[in-house]
């Protein structure tokens, strides 16, 4: 009564249901997840700034352009005069540089895209991490190597929650903070262990409290 | 259905979603499928944000932290020290400067403020005072400052004789100065002073009694017994920190075994009265024959023995004997209402007892002998109403809405050719004049004032004036073509001799006061007083007693959402004003709650009120409230709310008005008094004896309440915490953090004055809902202050107990067993935390809260008039709704803390933005927070330090040792709540011998 290739309709339906079930949440799923979405986040900026020459190349260590890093909330973003330190007497005829000699001059802000951008009830905090033995390369991937600046970690909650549940895995000596090549001198696991000894880091109960970053 | 829409949701364009054609609803539709798959899929990030940094950077500033300044805020002519907490250049948060003698608490730990200077905040971001200077009468209708100062010369040119300035009252040494250089650029010139609260009776009472103006200042905190006539000494009095501070530490030191005895005979029901000892209700002709009573009894030369009552007998009988045994540790204060003859009595009795100079001094006021404010107003009335005013400039102030109804100011404006007004608003005192000139607010310019001793200070602007305006002095500088026209030179020179080098200025500015500038002291002897017969009150006549509104003072506070929401402190009213009237008057008079009567005064003014019915209030009196009843010019916030009470303000009877007929009138009006709306479990009928005390000095599951005497006798009248054996919920889990953070609330130091309430609101972004959503109980203040009656109401004998309520931060919280999504859970260190990007808004958690504090935001109160239904019919993009705020009212949140949108719950965190920025810090340095190192928002604001707030786990932090005293109780403990809030129990002293019912516990 049906042809042959009937045969192949009921595994065929069997694979047409249950794939399209399984497709619209892997869509929203791996779609929607910061990995996809915010890893790779790559605004242009007013100036073709190169962290790879200066941070990489140079080695300006992190916290000569980020100074606030050890002490606020906020890593600030250089003021005009910090790149002026230099720029008064190195390339300072680039048309690259030019917003930057003409903040200079006129006193406005050059003004930048911010890559990192956490939502507004993430209360993040660089003190508590930079001097609880967090790198910056943690966070921001390999900064010396890029061009322009782009998000190399997905900034998510569960993201985040990996290092709070388990901060050994991932802490270092506060003198290798800025070093974005650093390899721990052992067994990272060990090492962390001490280190959060050491640096007083909240136990696991509190480092995932709601409060500890949302208010 | 177009019109269905306009009605359900006014200012939304109807057309948009009901539009003609399917094809357009279609469209429409698709755009938001379209948006909201995007959303979904992720093509689409959150606003792109910016960062702009500095070209250079300003000297010590780091980005994103915050800076406190010292300045000062003058009120009512008198200096309030603040530090103003400042985020990237925008004033966000106002407290007291710990450097101000008079901010300053006893322990010295921090400086508390006044919930009005907390509230001026608010103003500054009003973006209502955007008016620019306006011209009326003229084609352009705006102006330019060269246009006025060329205008106002002219006019002075034309007529020198007829310039005359208004100001409202101030003892700034800059303005002063100007002053002076205005009277010789102008020698013709005649300056009048004008403010409707006024102090004056205190200034004609200490003419009678020392030949000179004074002002007295009192040391509570060697105050044994403490005498109030009329006074309300802790809450409305401009140096109410200073005294509720002292005396605070009277009533603390109850613990050590003495305590001090307050007696307080007023015509009114005050707060310093709420929290007396001994409190007497009385017309104020009454308080007048009581203080000649003791004075005579403590043999004042002159004095008389008047008739009195057998309950005035037997208060002036107690307080003859308490003054007697204290000596110069008494002392007896007047209220600013209260006759001249009263204070100048009260000085007698100072001077008698040995007390002047010890708890009580004499200063001289700063502002000088000058004509009293209704004397000035009068006079300017007249003679602007004879035509001898030609130019007239109103620095500040509100006199055609705030001027006594008998002088006709509004009506002499109008005759003056050239008037010009300086001020924040736009007000009705504008309108009339020819030029509105936009005032600076006080953070936005230089400045300096003299607080109540005449300690000097000066005021650095925190912020570039927003909307253009110029300082009092800027202005003054202008008129008199000053060479220094910069408000700092000003100030500056103002100081040249005191302040002589760059480094004596700075010092000044970083302390925010100026040393050894206080008045001295002046000893005096008091002169012979006369006694003029005392009239009596005609019989079927009431008093009328006005006073300044708690919240929004003489009106100036009207378009503050904060300070009307504020619930004054007594009646527990917002967003209006109302006759207060015993139980007892209204029922003879058939009179109920929010019934309109109507006032005739015999000099013939009449106004219309609604009565609130007030236990407590005294026979024969009616307490309203100036401020209220402005029109459209007080601002979308302030307009069209309560009743007018200037229209039966006069000259000759400024603030109690003898003989007045009160009727009915057959009208009813909706007052909103708070006190109803987050009652806690089982207030009711019989219930209420076991949670409150029946009666003064009987506890209750909620309160705990004891007579001094008996605390001191008896080791077990407060029982201890006691674990119960049946638990309805599981035990907490343990909460093993270095820190257990918790607070202590001395309900025997709260004087319900309401300054925690702003300090929250201001800290935490708390919104405003208006008045009609407030009748729904929908305010969402985390902090809120009960105010309990014990007693018999019925017959107006009641005590009242202050009790400030919010989160208690249960160990065992019943709002965590019933929420849904997890939304509220705790955190190691024993913070009920509340996680707003979970929450629901199921509103489980708020009909599980015993202590209902819990707030939930329904209709995006942040971003939106309160008076309209709907701001829009959808909630908006997440993360894009913040952005629909003003975009100067979003100046004034704090970074710190989410601005919660509708639909969720929210509720005090213990300000664990604090906690944290303490934390975070001491830990990056190596260290740990101690105690003292974090103040909660609600504690930094209080005066008598009645809030405490520390790690129970550390043994030697106050709040662990106050968990120890005999008085610290859980509120409703039975329910097993364990809340890491804790009371200590009010005690009373009323007598050395007064026993108390048993108390009784359910």
């Amino acid at each position: 009564m049906f042809p042959r290739w009937a045969n192949y309709l009921l595994p065929g339906i069997i694979i047409a249901v249950v794939g399209g079930a399984l497709y619209v949440p892997l869509l929203f799923g791996f779609g929607g997840s910061a990995k996809t979405l915010a890893v790779g986040y790559q605004p242009i900026q007013p100036v073709p700034y190169s962290h790879a020459l200066h941070a990489g190349k140079l080695g300006i260590d992190c916290r000569y352009c980020h100074y606030t890093v050890e002490r606020a909330a906020f890593a600030a973003i250089p003021p005009t005069q910090v790149c002026m330190n230099c720029h008064t007497n190195i390339k300072t005829e680039s048309e690259k540089l030019k917003p930057i000699r003409d903040s200079w001059i006129s006193g406005k802000p050059v003004t930048w895209t911010k890559v990192h951008d956490l939502p507004d009830y993430v209360y993040f905090n660089h003190s508590a991490h930079v001097n609880h033995g967090v790198g910056c390369v943690t966070c921001h991937g390999r900064i010396d190597q890029m061009e322009v600046v782009q998000q190399a970690k997905p900034l998510s909650m569960s993201w985040c929650l990996e290092c709070h549940r388990e901060p050994e895995k991932f802490i270092r000596p506060k003198d290798q903070i800025t070093n974005m090549d650093y390899k721990p001198a052992g067994d990272q696991i060990a090492i962390g262990l001490e280190l959060k000894q050491k640096y007083g880091i909240h136990d696991a109960i509190y480092m995932q409290s709601c409060y500890t970053c949302h208010r | 259905m177009r019109d269905i829409v306009a009605k359900e949701f006014p200012g939304y364009d109807a057309d948009g979603i009901a539009g003609s054609s399917r094809r357009g609803f279609l469209k429409l539709m698709s755009a938001s499928m379209a948006l909201a798959g995007l959303t979904l899929t992720g093509c689409r990030r959150w606003p792109q944000e910016k960062l702009a940094p500095f070209s250079s950077n300003p000297a010590g500033w780091e980005a994103g932290v915050t800076e406190n300044y010292a300045t000062v805020w003058e009120f009512g002519g008198v200096g309030q020290g603040l530090l103003v907490k400042s985020f990237d250049g925008r004033p966000i948060k106002i407290e007291g400067n710990p450097s101000h003698p008079f901010a300053v608490v006893s322990s010295g730990k921090y400086g508390a403020s006044t919930l009005h200077a907390q509230a001026t905040l608010l103003d500054t971001y009003d973006p209502v005072r955007n008016t620019g200077i306006l011209q009326r009468g003229s084609k352009a209708g705006a102006g330019t400052w060269d246009d006025f100062i060329e205008g106002i010369r002219a006019a002075i040119a034309a007529n020198p004789a007829g310039f005359a300035v208004l100001s409202e009252a101030t003892a700034s040494p800059s303005v002063l100065d100007m002053r002076e250089r205005l009277t010789k650029a102008f020698p013709q010139v005649k300056w009048y002073e004008y403010e409707a609260v006024s102090r004056d009776n205190e200034l004609e009472g200490s003419r009678l009694a020392f030949g000179q103006s004074l002002r007295s200042r009192l040391y509570l905190n060697k105050a044994a017994v403490v005498v109030c006539l009329d006074a309300d000494i802790l809450c409305d009095h401009p140096a109410s920190l200073r005294y509720s501070s002292d005396w605070a530490v009277k009533r603390r030191s109850a613990d050590d075994g003495q305590m001090s005895r307050v007696y307080a005979i007023e015509s009114t029901f005050s707060n310093t009265g709420s929290v007396a000892d001994v409190r007497l209700g009385a017309t104020p002709d009454r308080v007048e024959a009581v203080a000649r009573a003791i004075a005579a009894g403590l043999g004042v030369a002159g004095a008389q023995a008047e008739q009195l009552s057998a309950a005035e007998e037997s208060f002036v009988k107690a307080a003859i004997a308490d003054l007697q045994k204290a000596g110069a540790a008494g002392v007896v204060t007047v209220g600013y209402q209260a006759s001249p003859t009263t204070h100048a009595v009260a000085h007698a009795i100072n001077a008698k007892i040995g007390a002047t100079g010890n708890t009580i001094t004499f200063h001289a006021d700063p502002a000088g002998d000058r004509p009293t404010h209704m004397k000035a107003i009068a006079d300017l009335a007249t003679a602007m109403n004879a035509g001898q005013v030609a130019t007239l400039l109103i620095i500040g102030g509100n006199p055609a809405f705030d001027a006594p109804a008998d002088v006709n100011f509004a009506m002499g404006l109008g005759k003056v050719g050239f008037s010009a007004h300086l001020s924040q608003y736009d007000d009705e005192t504008s309108r009339l004049c020819k030029w509105h000139l936009p005032r600076a607010h006080y953070l936005e310019c230089w400045g300096d004032a003299r607080g109540w001793d005449g300690t000097a200070s000066i005021a650095q602007p925190l912020i570039e004036p927003l909307f253009g305006g110029k300082s009092v002095i800027e202005a003054l500088a202008l008129i008199t073509n000053d060479q220094v026209k910069d408000g700092e030179q000003i100030v500056r020179r103002t100081w040249k001799q005191s302040l002589a080098t760059e480094l004596d200025w700075r010092k000044a500015l970083e302390r925010g006061t100026i040393e050894n500038s206080a008045s001295p002291v002046v000893e005096t002897a008091v002169k012979a007083i006369s006694y003029p017969t005392i009239v009596a009150q005609p019989a079927g006549t009431f008093v009328i007693r006005i006073d300044a509104n708690p919240s929004i003072y003489d009106g100036r506070f009207a378009n503050n959402g904060w300070l009307q929401e504020t619930p004054d402190p007594m009646t527990k009213l917002v967003w209006d004003n109302a006759a207060s009237i015993s139980i007892r008057d209204a029922r003879a008079m058939g009179i109920e709650q929010g019934d309109m009567i109507k006032i005739e005064t015999p000099t013939g003014q009449t106004m219309e009120i609604a009565a609130f019915l007030m236990p407590g209030q005294p026979l024969g009196v009616l307490t309203t409230t100036i401020g209220y009843g402005r029109g459209e010019a007080a601002g979308p916030v302030g307009e069209e709310l309560g009743f007018n009470t200037y229209a039966i303000v006069t000259t000759g009877a400024p603030s109690i008005i003898n003989g007045a007929k009160v009727s009915k009138i057959g009208k009813t009006y909706t007052l909103v008094t708070t006190q109803e709306h987050h009652i806690l479990e089982g207030i009711a009928d019989d219930a209420e004896r076991v949670r409150l005390g029946a009666v003064p000095g009987q506890s209750g599951t909620i309160i705990r309440d004891a007579f001094f005497s008996e605390f001191k006798s008896n080791k077990k009248i407060f029982p201890r915490d006691k674990a119960l054996p049946l638990q309805l919920y599981d035990s907490p889990r343990v909460l093993n953090n270095t820190h257990a953070w918790g607070m202590s609330i001395d309900m025997s130091a709260c004087t319900g004055c309401g300054a925690c309430q702003i300090a929250c609101q201001a800290e935490n972004n708390i919104p405003i809902v208006g008045k009609t959503e407030s009748v729904r109980h929908r305010e969402m203040n985390w902090i809120r202050i009960d105010r309990y009656f014990k007693g018999d109401a019925a017959n107006d004998d009641v005590a009242i107990v202050h009790q400030v309520m919010m989160c208690q931060q249960c160990e065992n919280a019943p709002c965590e067993q019933v929420c849904p999504v997890g939304a509220t859970v705790h955190d190691s260190e024993g913070l009920n935390t509340m996680v707003y990007n979970r929450c629901i808004g199921t509103r489980y958690c708020q009909n599980n809260c015993p202590y209902k504090v819990r707030r939930f935001n329904y209709f995006d109160f942040h971003h939106k008039d309160p008076r309209e239904k709907w701001g829009r019919p959808w909630p908006g993009l997440p993360d894009t709704q913040q952005l629909d705020i003003d975009k100067v009212k979003r100046l004034v949140y704090n970074p710190d803390v989410t601005v919660r949108m509708r639909g969720v719950m929210e509720k005090c965190t213990y300000c664990v933005q604090r906690i944290h920025g303490a934390t975070i810090k001491k830990r990056a340095e190596g260290s740990d927070v101690k105690d003292g190192d974090i103040l909660t928002a609600c504690q930094q604001a209080c005066a008598t330090e009645a809030i405490v707030f520390g790690n129970y786990n550390e043994a030697d932090s106050q709040v662990s040792k106050l968990r120890e005293n005999r008085r610290s109780y859980p509120v409703l403990q039975d329910l097993n709540t364990r809340p890491r809030t804790r009371y200590l129990a009010k005690l009373r002293n009323p007598s050395d011998d007064a026993v108390a019912p048993a108390p009784e516990e359910a």
